[in-house]
């Protein structure tokens, strides 16, 4: 399942590239998906402003 | 620029900066003429001003200037955001004093100097040798200095008065901006060390900090100069923030697919800054839209004319919108790939991205900004345009497009021949150099090139004239 | 005002510019430790005992360095192979050829070789690429720079072109004198031949591969 490194040297980086987009896709959503917690907690804020 | 119009000291220094950026802006083209007359006849000025020693002064001049232009930018607007007068205003007109004459003392010692021998003191005090950050190092700690000196006006003046969203950005930004620049300040004898850092320095000040700056200045501009609602414009602007910020400062992996960095930069490097044209997108929508929504509602209200209270500031701005667009955003899209950089990267094709993205994100709206400072040094309520501010507009974005063009077609030559067909040797990048297309590309170059130095010329005797002119409404 | 969205508000936009902002800055800066780890030089030591480093030690000088198509990479690679003279010598201590390094990079921006030529294809595209240069097929002995030059080896070649390129002209466009001493034009070849060994990630492909693909009558 886990592709062997292409780059000469092993990291976590490295070892996340394990395909085409699996590093780009990982980095990625662990960016945009804590959004969805400050909409949570900003739509909250609205609902008790009112 | 007559300042006898303006009532807060900041803004007469902002004229001091937009006046010396002006200047600077005209020793960056005829410097870029020099360099652009050897690509066709190369023995121009051999050995008294080589073609390396034009190119430094064209692209330190171009990075002075905008620097320049930006501080002015800053002291202009922050009286109108935070109601007050610039804290430590006369420190502000000491570094002035400072930096430009710094700046003298730099570009002489590149003409007059040129090189050195190869030890610590001609990085000292001749030249780094480092594309754009040439400047050797005590310039480096000077500027440092300067740079902290007017960071810490704005600080000041942001936290005594009222902080904008705008000033809010601006202060992050602008720390961050020269925060960047010491990482291009050591020497390292390992090359992969050395543009690991260089980048930094290069990328994150153009798609990220300095690209965050003109969200800000294009978020005044439309305030000031149409009626814009600050609580939408300002909601723009941290839309823009998170998305080039976001894009940009991982998209930095785009430099680093062949200088020794590891392999999982193309992965990086290409969908981050993919993602880059997105706010620049967002930005075009977002001022063309605003304009049109203020003009409709003016004309509801059953109000005839324009919305519009500068119109060659906002020539300029609405300019930029389709440059950076352009330039930064399709140009730069075409190259980002790895599969595509492989053969592009360092051609003639950077050069032709390199022209229309600086061009058209942010000399335009710097040119705006002076403008704007032209409208308040004499009083003006609205500018209008003149023939020779037309004239400018067109000569000058149209001489870009024109050499970016030529550039472009030179590009696919450099691409084919020199990198794809013949393996980038020295013999191979003679074939790509004197193959039709590039030969021809570079004639063009040079006539564009004339176009938009005359271009500049009418910009300058517009704006040494247009503030007397009896057309503008006072 | 009746539900008021989320969208539009200015508050979630700054929170999630701050977030993104600082998250992907704490990302760069982690990716810094692990590349700067990765690019860091290597040694004396590891170039004896085969092990690959993306920039080899300044000891590479010692060594013929060769650009081979590697399948599992699927790109070409520098392999470092036997022993090769260097001006003569090829026991340059790690002293000797670190001193060597750092003179010829010194003197590669004391001459603003970057603001004409490309280095590692950053710079200027007035002149080659010299990322590869020591590879260039053109300096080998059956190459036209060794040749015009009259000296008997690469190294020779090139430093006696640096110190006095105007009498080398190959084009119309002619590299200027930049008052380049022997002991400099010695380091900036080292540099050059060093440069050469860094692993590029297949930059620039199929380099010094084609020859007359063009004008091959
Ligand atoms: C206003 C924003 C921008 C400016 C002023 C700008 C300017 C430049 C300049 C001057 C270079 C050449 C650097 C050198 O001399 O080596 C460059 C390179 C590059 N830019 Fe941009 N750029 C901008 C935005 C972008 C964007 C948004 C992208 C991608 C979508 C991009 C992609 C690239 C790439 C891939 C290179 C490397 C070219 C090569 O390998 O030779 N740029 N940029
Ligand atoms: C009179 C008009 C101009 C001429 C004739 C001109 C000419 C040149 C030449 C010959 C180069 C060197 C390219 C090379 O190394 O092959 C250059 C580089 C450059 N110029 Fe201009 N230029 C002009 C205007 C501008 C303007 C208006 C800007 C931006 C506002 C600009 C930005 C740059 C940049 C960023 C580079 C470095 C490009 C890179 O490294 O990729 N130039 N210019
Ligand atoms: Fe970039």
């Amino acid at each position: 399942m886990f592709e062997p490194f292409t780059d000469i040297v092993p990291s976590f980086f490295g070892w996340l590239n394990q395909g085409p987009l699996t590093l780009t896709i990982f980095l990625h959503s662990f960016i945009v998906l804590p959004m969805f917690w400050i909409y949570k907690q900003e739509k909250n804020r609205l609902e008790n402003e009112k | 620029m007559a300042s006898n119009h303006l009532k807060w000291e900041s803004k007469q220094l902002a004229t001091w900066y937009f006046t010396f950026a002006a200047i600077i802006f005209g020793a960056q083209l005829l410097f870029g003429l020099i360099a652009a007359i050897q690509y066709v006849m190369p023995g121009f000025l051999f050995e008294i001003v080589d073609f390396s020693i034009a190119r430094i002064l064209h692209i330190n001049a171009l990075v002075v200037w905008m620097v320049f232009a930006m501080i002015g930018s800053v002291y202009w607007l922050l009286p109108d955001e935070t109601g007050i007068e610039t804290v430590g205003i006369k420190i502000g007109k000491l570094l002035f004093w400072v930096f430009a004459a710094a700046i003298v003392v730099v570009v002489l010692v590149y003409l007059l100097v040129q090189v050195g021998p190869a030890d610590e003191t001609t990085i000292w005090f001749i030249t780094e040798g480092r594309e754009y950050i040439e400047a050797p190092r005590w310039a480096d700690i000077g500027i440092v200095v300067v740079v902290l000196g007017f960071i810490g006006n704005l600080y000041a003046t942001g936290m005594k008065g009222k902080p904008t969203g705008i000033v809010t950005v601006l202060m992050a930004d602008m720390l961050a901006f020269a925060g960047i620049y010491l990482a291009g300040m050591f020497f390292t004898d390992n090359i992969s060390v050395d543009q690991f850092w260089w980048w930094w320095v290069i990328h994150l000040w153009v798609e990220a900090t300095w690209e965050v700056f003109v969200g800000a200045i294009a978020a005044y501009g439309l305030i000031t100069m149409i009626g814009a609602h600050r609580k939408v414009v300002e909601m723009w602007l941290w839309i823009e923030v998170a998305m080039l910020f976001g894009s940009g400062i991982l998209g930095m992996g785009h430099h680093y697919f062949w200088i020794g960095t590891p392999e999982y930069w193309w992965e990086i490097g290409a969908l981050f800054s993919a993602l880059e044209p997105l706010p620049l997108v967002a930005m075009f929508i977002h001022v063309l839209y605003d304009w049109g929504k203020q003009q409709g509602a003016a004309h509801q209200r059953g109000e005839e004319g324009s919305v519009i209270t500068n119109k060659p500031a906002f020539t300029w701005f609405i300019l930029q919108a389709f440059g950076n667009f352009l330039g930064a955003g399709v140009w730069g899209f075409f190259h980002t790939l790895p599969q595509v950089n492989l053969y592009t990267h360092g051609t003639q094709f950077t050069s032709a991205h390199g022209h229309l993205a600086f061009f058209g994100a942010y000399a335009t709206i710097l040119i705006g900004m002076m403008y704007v400072a032209i409208q308040g040094s004499n009083g003006i309520k609205v500018l209008k345009h003149t023939k020779s501010s037309i004239a400018a507009a067109w000569m000058i974005a149209g001489g870009v497009m024109g050499m970016t063009v030529a550039l472009t077609i030179a590009g696919y030559v450099d691409v084919i021949v020199t990198r794809a067909q013949m393996g980038a040797t020295w013999a191979g990048y003679f074939d790509g150099h004197s193959g039709m297309w590039m030969l021809q590309g570079m004639d063009w170059r040079l006539i564009m090139g004339v176009v938009t130095f005359l271009g500049f010329l009418f910009l300058i005797k517009d704006f040494l004239s247009t503030g007397k002119n009896a057309v503008h409404i006072r | 005002m009746a539900n008021k969205s989320v969208w539009s508000d200015n508050r979630f936009w700054q929170r999630s510019a701050a977030w993104v902002t600082g998250f992907a800055a704490i990302l760069l800066i982690w990716l810094t430790f692990d590349t700067s780890g990765q690019i860091s030089m290597g040694s004396d030591a590891d170039l004896k005992n085969g092990v690959t480093k993306r920039v080899p030690g300044p000891t590479v000088i010692n060594y013929k360095i060769t650009y081979e198509m590697d399948t599992k990479r699927g790109h070409e690679v520098p392999v470092i192979g036997a022993k090769e003279k260097f001006f003569g010598r090829d026991d340059y201590s790690e002293k000797e050829a670190g001193d060597l390094l750092h003179l010829g990079k010194l003197g590669s921006q004391a001459k603003n070789c970057m603001d004409c030529h490309t280095l590692l294809g950053n710079g200027a595209y007035y002149a080659p690429d010299l990322t590869k240069a020591w590879l260039d097929p053109a300096w080998e002995s059956t190459g036209s720079m060794q040749a015009m030059t009259g000296k008997n080896t690469k190294e020779e070649a090139m430093a006696e072109f640096l110190q006095f390129p105007s009498k080398y002209p190959t084009h119309a466009r002619m590299m200027p004198n930049l008052g380049i001493t022997a002991a400099e034009a010695k380091g900036l070849v080292a540099f050059l031949k060093h440069m050469s060994s860094i692993d590029t990630n297949g930059f620039p492909r199929n380099f010094g591969k084609i020859q007359g693909a063009l004008n091959g009558k």
